[in-house]
């Protein structure tokens, strides 16, 4: 026994082995499996159709998610994007309803956005405030704010611009919805910036060890700043794609929205103690969490069992991906 | 350096070592409001205002008993609050079939120290973070109560010593505010004076120090698991006594306010420090701003803004402090 582990142990781990190791792997191999139970399991899951309906469905965290593993990555968290998405939601569509005109509307939301995004960095990166606390604080905030303004009654969109409707139910080549196409994209810019441009290398940096990081010179900071900002304001496109497809503002949207998002960043081995993860792991974890609540459905399942099987799903994943790295460190 | 703090140490006021002083500005912050609230509305002090302000305190206090415990061993809880409707609903249905309060009480208790301890398992034991934990605890539990129930669990029988549990007085005082003073009264000394709350600040400051000194940290942490679990078992069935009902959808958010008290009162969501008269101060002040919106009659979405507010303010003075300090 303890020769064959020495001996295994000495030649070099089979190319399965090694790119299992990898955390992605593993994600997209949880992904195919789910892909298969359902496409067997369930009638018309594996269409074209329903595939890319749920890329559409997907798109929202998928596009907030890229913001919430950026912070993560950093070393902080930002729960305040469920409540930011109702808040953007005002300045779009009183713009929009104002004008006419989509291009003002969705500035106003982005500026909305900015703004946010800059006083959670600014509390957390300058005023040294736990970012826990500081976006706990926002998220009541925002709510309460779009509580207070609206009355807690919907703000119809009553421009109805065919740009905006096109948001919601549009495709490109009538195949792939237009905001999942827009996840895409970003989700390859975010990703290039994070594996291959200098400051995403900072922020892995920053969250790997922060004094060392600020020994190599960098600006803490300035980074993890810049980190809140570009989640609020990829929580604000999320808000703009919401506001579509419910064709208002709605004073209760996106609740709970931040705990989906962190989950599913969180199973895609993006971890909350900083400088680990990636933005593929994530959108693998959004995927696997969508497919199955969809195939689910299709297989007749009330929608709160979907809510208990993903809660054990979450829990059991990191917990394997603990055990994993503890193996790995030697216990 | 060290004989720099023995210089400063003696000059540090009496009060300010009695209280800590986080503890001292959350006192004035909580005499200046309620000075304000009754210059600007005299029935602030009405008997019938306190009585009610205490017992809104109540819930949130019994359940942050247990998280002030929870949060200085470096651990959290988000599940309480679906908890708390899923006990609700769990204790209701049980006073029904069986007539018993003790019974109902039993199964609400045993049912939400299982919740602690499952946290508490997969915390220690399967070392998931406990933020992620606690949500995917708090997913379970919010599609398990719809499973276990669509509607509210009426109360069926309408047991005398059910009702008085939420809406009875002892004296001038009502029944949760007395359950409230008891828990916080033990979950205070247990902090305070014995050995086991010292080990639960020292899992939080440090670990592996605990660890290395023979101690398990691991049970320390699960016992404060638990003992959130039990505080939410009490808060679900004085809450479902008040509403005369089982509700499935009570608690949204809960979670969020109980955190926010504990974290205004100074404990530190690193581990280690804090202290549950903070938290007693911190429900206070949270919920003499929620009175102090509803008697001046301001828009009671105001609730949810002002206390966003205050947490972050008052996190921010503490660091400030700190700051001058260290200086």
């Amino acid at each position: 026994m303890s020769l064959a582990s020495t001996a295994s142990a000495k030649t070099q781990p089979s190319t399965l082995a090694r790119l299992f190791a990898r955390q992605e792997l593993a994600l997209l191999v949880c992904l195919i499996l789910v892909l298969a139970f359902f496409s067997v399991t369930v009638e018309n899951f594996f269409s074209v159709r329903n595939l890319t309906n749920v890329l559409g469905q997907a798109s929202l965290p998928l596009i907030a998610g890229i913001g919430c593993a950026v912070v993560f990555i950093s070393g902080e968290v930002d729960i305040s994007i469920g409540s930011l998405l109702a808040t953007i939601a005002l300045p779009l569509i009183i713009i929009m309803n104002d004008t006419n005109s989509l291009l003002l509307g969705v500035g106003g939301a982005l500026l909305f956005g900015l703004i946010i995004g800059a006083v959670n960095g600014y509390l957390t990166a300058y005023a040294g405030i736990n970012s826990l606390i500081v976006t706990l604080g926002t998220m009541f905030i925002m709510r309460g704010g779009v509580y207070l303004y609206t009355g807690q009654r919907a703000i119809p969109d009553d421009a109805s611009l065919d740009s905006f409707i096109a948001l919601s139910d549009g495709r490109l080549f009538n195949i792939m919805p237009y905001s999942a196409v827009i996840a895409i994209i970003l989700l390859v810019a975010f990703g290039y910036m994070m594996r291959h441009r200098p400051f995403g290398r900072q922020i892995y940096a920053v969250g790997g060890n922060q004094e060392v990081a600020r020994l190599a010179g960098y600006d803490v900071r300035r980074v993890k700043f810049v980190c809140f900002i570009i989640s609020a304001l990829l929580a604000t496109v999320a808000g703009i794609i919401l506001a579509a497809r419910v064709g208002s503002a709605q004073h209760t949207a996106g609740l709970n929205f931040e705990f989906q998002v962190v989950a599913a960043t969180v199973l895609g081995g993006v971890s909350l103690a900083g400088g680990i993860g990636s933005l593929t792991g994530m959108a693998l974890g959004v995927l696997i969490l969508q497919f199955l609540s969809n195939g689910l459905r299709g297989l007749g399942l009330p929608t709160e069992w979907q809510l208990v099987i993903t809660g054990m799903i979450i829990i059991a994943a990191v917990a394997f991906d603990e055990a994993k790295r503890r193996r790995a460190n030697g216990g | 350096m060290s004989e720099l703090t023995h210089a400063t140490a003696p000059k540090r006021f009496i009060g300010g070592q009695l209280l800590g002083s986080s503890q001292l500005v959350l006192g004035v912050i909580l005499a200046a409001l309620c000075i304000a609230i009754s210059i600007a509305a005299p029935q602030f002090y009405s008997e019938a205002n306190i009585i009610a302000i205490l017992r809104q305190c109540a819930l949130v206090l019994i359940v942050a008993s247990g998280m002030t415990m929870l949060i200085i061993t470096a651990e959290v809880d988000l599940s309480v609050g679906a908890s708390l409707a899923f006990v609700g609903c769990i204790g209701m249905a049980v006073l029904n079939s069986t007539h018993s309060l003790t019974l109902g009480m039993l199964a609400a208790l045993a049912f939400a120290g299982g919740v602690g301890l499952f946290n508490g398992l997969v915390v220690t034991r399967l070392r998931v973070n406990s933020l992620i934990a606690t949500i995917g605890t708090m997913m379970m539990l919010q599609g398990g109560v719809y499973l276990f129930t669509r509607e509210a669990v009426q109360n069926h029988n309408q047991l005398a010593s059910f009702t008085d549990l939420g809406a009875g007085y002892v004296g001038a005082v009502p029944v949760p505010v007395i359950l409230a003073a008891l828990i916080f009264v033990v979950a205070y000394v247990t902090l305070r004076f014995t050995t086991l709350g010292r080990y639960l600040y020292a899992v939080g400051a440090n670990e592996k120090a605990v660890r290395l000194s023979g101690l398990r940290s691991e049970r320390l942490k699960l016992f404060a698991f638990v003992v959130t679990g039990l505080c939410v078992g009490v808060a679900g069935m004085i809450l479902s006594s008040l509403m005369n009902a089982g509700q499935p959808t009570a608690g949204r958010g809960f979670e969020l306010t109980v955190i926010a008290a504990v974290i205004l009162g100074g404990t530190s969501l690193l581990g280690g420090r804090g202290s549950l008269f903070g938290t007693l101060l911190g429900v206070l002040v949270l919920k003499v701003i929620d009175n102090g919106i509803i008697i001046l009659g301001w828009n009671q979405d105001l609730q949810m803004v002002v206390p966003g507010v205050v947490i972050i303010l008052a996190t921010y003075l503490d660091i400030i402090r700190n700051r001058a300090n260290v200086r």
